[in-house]
């Protein structure tokens, strides 16, 4: 989060030998669905084809959403979902969830489409060996918004998220309300209370309540535990995670009921506390069978802010009473709740804590698991993606250029890593290793050389200590984590 | 006779079946079950259990002892002792409560017993209650009535299914036209909606009978069918699901449910021509 004014953007750093090379999609802000190659070279561009997120299908097939409702009446409601092909046709669209007749605006049905969608055959939404995506049949789950009035929960306008299932041809086959799975939900009569008098009130639409604000949706697919006779992970069961109220869980297909958790309470059991408290986290997933880690959960923990629960010296009314200033990707053994591998700060070789946040993006975000055992992550909310290995070195890295007018940020949704093979349109790029710049010596033109002009020796003074003390302990001082 | 009225403290439903006695000149008999006559209700709630309806809210009062016969709700008892058993198939029980009445089955009933019903509704209406009709389709005078004396404050009509299977569905042949008239008269009540159950029928011409559950493709055409009657496309109109064990009638209990998702194939096809379709969730 600690960003100079001038600094490059683009790919900038790329091992190719260590990398799992193939095109890479993502949002880029205010401009359309961006696929650009291992040099960060722009292959395509589905020109203003919004996309939360854009996911490229075998075939060059591109997923995203033609508009936005005005937010005058809605939170990020996607008009469509659709299936464009490599010459921007669409080949597939849905739309007909809800039929809305907002103010001033031409009346249309809407899929209220947000955060998420899943194509059938593929359950985590990204590249998993054997498990491709449909792209001319197959059904679709889509993440979606409701509005309703719950007295029970609020007695304010609620924006719910529900998980539709769509036919091919456009039919609801499939439903799943989140309000209606309120008491599964694990919340303290402090949550409770304070969710009542402000469950993230939003102005939108004469104002209504974002209460959970799911932002990840995907199937489990074939696992290891159901496999070993777990049913909580039938391959059919839908995982999501909700960013205002810190949950991640399972739901068991056919009933809807919640059959796995973790949170809103990370405080409750010695392993829940070893894990620590997840705050404001996207993109919870299994990883799919094939890759490195299946069956474990994957989870870009924001940190930021986040939650409901009693009042503290940061959040006076007990909102968001959550905080942490930089994020975590956490792998996670479902069972045990042990943390199987992690990139956090100190991972990213950052002093901690007075130098984390310079892993941090407190909102949006996501980490891929990548078939060699890498991992892509997307840190949002400064446009950067990182190829990490599984020892946590960066052998690739990219940051978007891509800057909106309207709201000027580089932040990428998600992104993600697609094979070659997938794109048959064009023929394979070259790669070529990017080196690090040794940005010590790197000067933008104008400025001085690096290096002092002139240097004189003090007589008397002492080397520098590796235990020097800083103004707050950090981690190099033992006793921090005692 | 000897009639005996159980009412309850604070009860406005009793107060205005007592008015209704007393300006009719009935003679009757109270006991206040909250009061002293608490142990007399008792005694003869034990002799009548099974007789007596409790709804979510408890015993829903008052109840009439006409010698044997027993009557609940100020609907029931006011149309009997206004009509005798002439409205019994427009009067039923009403199960709403906050100053609703409903029971009011505009389809059920003998059209000659048209002008008791508007006396009873009136008085009801009089006397600050609101009226929750239902109906068919069947009976559309009798709606138009009520319509045009301002004898129904929400109107629900339960739409069988399209027009082709209608008298099917109802069990009685139907004159598709008065279906359509209900359709537009259901529009210009102050509230309604429009429900369809997606139930089993038996399909004419077969030998024997067969039976299946109304298709999607079906539910489309009644939506459809509902559209070109009221010329709108944004009526309310619930879709519900059918359980056979709750039926009455013997022939479709061994039918099995539809499976708890099914509906939502048949909601699509309905927003093709009714945008705001909603369904109810299966408690299976």
């Amino acid at each position: 989060m600690t960003y100079p004014s001038v600094y490059p953007t683009g790919a900038t750093l790329y091992d190719p030998e260590r990398c799992w090379n193939g095109y890479t999609v993502f949002q880029a802000k205010e401009v359309g669905a961006l696929l650009i190659d291992m040099n960060g070279g722009e292959v395509q561009l589905w020109k203003m084809l919004h996309g939360m997120p854009n996911r490229i299908l075998p075939g060059g097939f591109i997923i995203g959403s033609t508009g936005e409702r005005s937010t005058a009446f809605g939170s990020q409601d996607g008009i469509d979902l659709v299936q464009a092909d490599w010459d921007g046709n669409v080949v597939w669209r849905f739309n007909r969830y809800e039929y809305i007749e907002d103010p001033g605006e031409e009346p249309q049905w809407m899929a209220r489409q947000h955060h998420d969608y899943q194509r059938e055959g593929n359950p985590a939404g990204y590249y998993a060996p054997g498990l491709d995506p449909l792209t001319d049949r197959g059904n679709t789950l889509i993440l979606s918004h409701k509005n309703i009035r719950v007295p029970r929960i609020c007695d304010k306008p609620l924006l719910d998220d529900t998980i539709i299932e769509v036919s091919w041809e456009g039919d609801v086959i499939w439903e799943w309300v989140c309000s209606d799975h309120f008491d599964e939900l694990g919340f303290r009569e402090d949550a409770k209370n304070l969710l009542f008098r402000n469950p993230n009130w939003l102005q939108s639409g004469g104002g209504m309540g974002d209460w959970m604000h799911i932002n990840s949706m995907s199937v489990l697919g074939p696992n290891r535990w159901f496999d070993a006779g777990d049913a909580r992970f039938h391959p059919d069961n839908i995982i999501w995670c909700a960013r205002e109220t810190n949950i991640t869980a399972i739901i068991d297909k056919p009933t809807g009921k919640i059959v796995w958790r973790l949170g809103p309470n990370y405080d409750e059991t010695p392993e829940l506390q070893q894990l620590g408290w997840i705050i404001g986290q996207h993109h919870s997933h299994m990883i799919p069978r094939g890759l490195p880690g299946a069956g474990n959960i994957l989870i870009f923990d924001n940190g930021g802010w986040a939650g409901y629960g009693s009042p503290n010296p940061g959040s006076p009314t007990g909102f968001r009473n959550a905080m942490r200033d930089y994020s975590r990707v956490l792998e996670v053994d479902p069972v045990s709740l042990k943390i199987v591998w992690q990139y956090t700060p100190v991972e990213a070789g950052l002093p901690f804590p007075v130098d984390a946040n310079r892993f941090y993006s407190p909102f949006i975000s996501s980490a891929q698991r990548l078939p060699n055992g890498n991992t892509l992550i997307t840190e949002g909310s400064g446009g950067r993606i990182i190829e990490v290995t599984a020892g946590h070195d960066i052998v690739w890295e990219y940051i978007s250029p891509y800057w909106g007018r309207m709201l000027k940020i580089n932040m990428i949704y998600r992104s993600y890593r697609v094979p070659y093979e997938w794109v048959p349109q064009v023929a394979k790029p070259r790669q070529r290793r990017i080196e690090p710049i040794d940005v010590t010596r790197f000067r933008v033109p104008g400025a001085s050389p690096a290096g002092p002009q002139r240097e004189v020796a003090v007589e008397g003074v002492l080397p520098y200590r590796p235990d020097a003390a800083l103004c707050v302990r950090t981690d190099h001082d033992k006793d921090i984590f005692r | 006779m000897s009639r005996i009225l159980f009412t309850a403290a604070g009860c406005a439903r009793c107060s205005i079946v007592k008015k209704f006695m007393r300006g009719s000149g009935i003679a009757f008999e109270e006991h206040d079950v909250g009061g002293d006559g608490k142990e007399r209700f008792g005694q003869f709630y034990r002799a009548n259990r099974s007789a007596i309806f409790r709804g979510r809210d408890g015993i829903e009062f008052p109840v009439l002892a006409e010698d044997a016969a027993i009557r609940q709700g100020v609907a029931v008892i006011i149309g009997h002792l206004h009509a005798g058993t002439r409205l019994d198939g427009f009067i039923g029980r009403s199960g709403l409560s906050k100053g609703w009445v409903g029971g009011l089955h505009v389809s059920g009933g003998d059209p000659a017993a048209k002008d008791a019903l508007v006396a009873v509704l009136g008085f009801l209406k009089k006397n600050g209650l609101k009226l929750q009709l239902d109906t068919d389709g069947r009976r559309a005078s009798v709606l138009k009535t009520l319509l045009e004396q301002g004898l129904g404050d929400r109107v629900i009509m339960d739409l069988k299914g399209p027009q082709a299977l209608y008298s099917a569905l109802v069990g009685e042949a139907i004159d598709a036209g008065e279906v359509l008239r209900t359709m537009q008269l259901v529009t210009r009540f102050p509230e309604y909606r429009f429900e369809t159950t997606v139930a089993p029928v038996r399909r004419p011409g077969g030998d024997p009978v067969a039976v299946s559950y109304l298709t999607p493709a079906e539910i489309e055409e009644a939506a459809r069918w509902l559209k070109e009657a009221t010329g709108s496309h944004k009526q309310p109109y619930l879709l519900r699901p059918f359980d056979p064990q709750a039926c009455s009638e013997d022939g479709f209990k061994s039918v099995e449910r539809l499976p708890a998702n099914a509906l939502f194939r048949y909601r699509s096809a309905a927003r093709k021509h009714q945008v705001l379709t909603e369904s109810e969730n299966a408690p299976w």
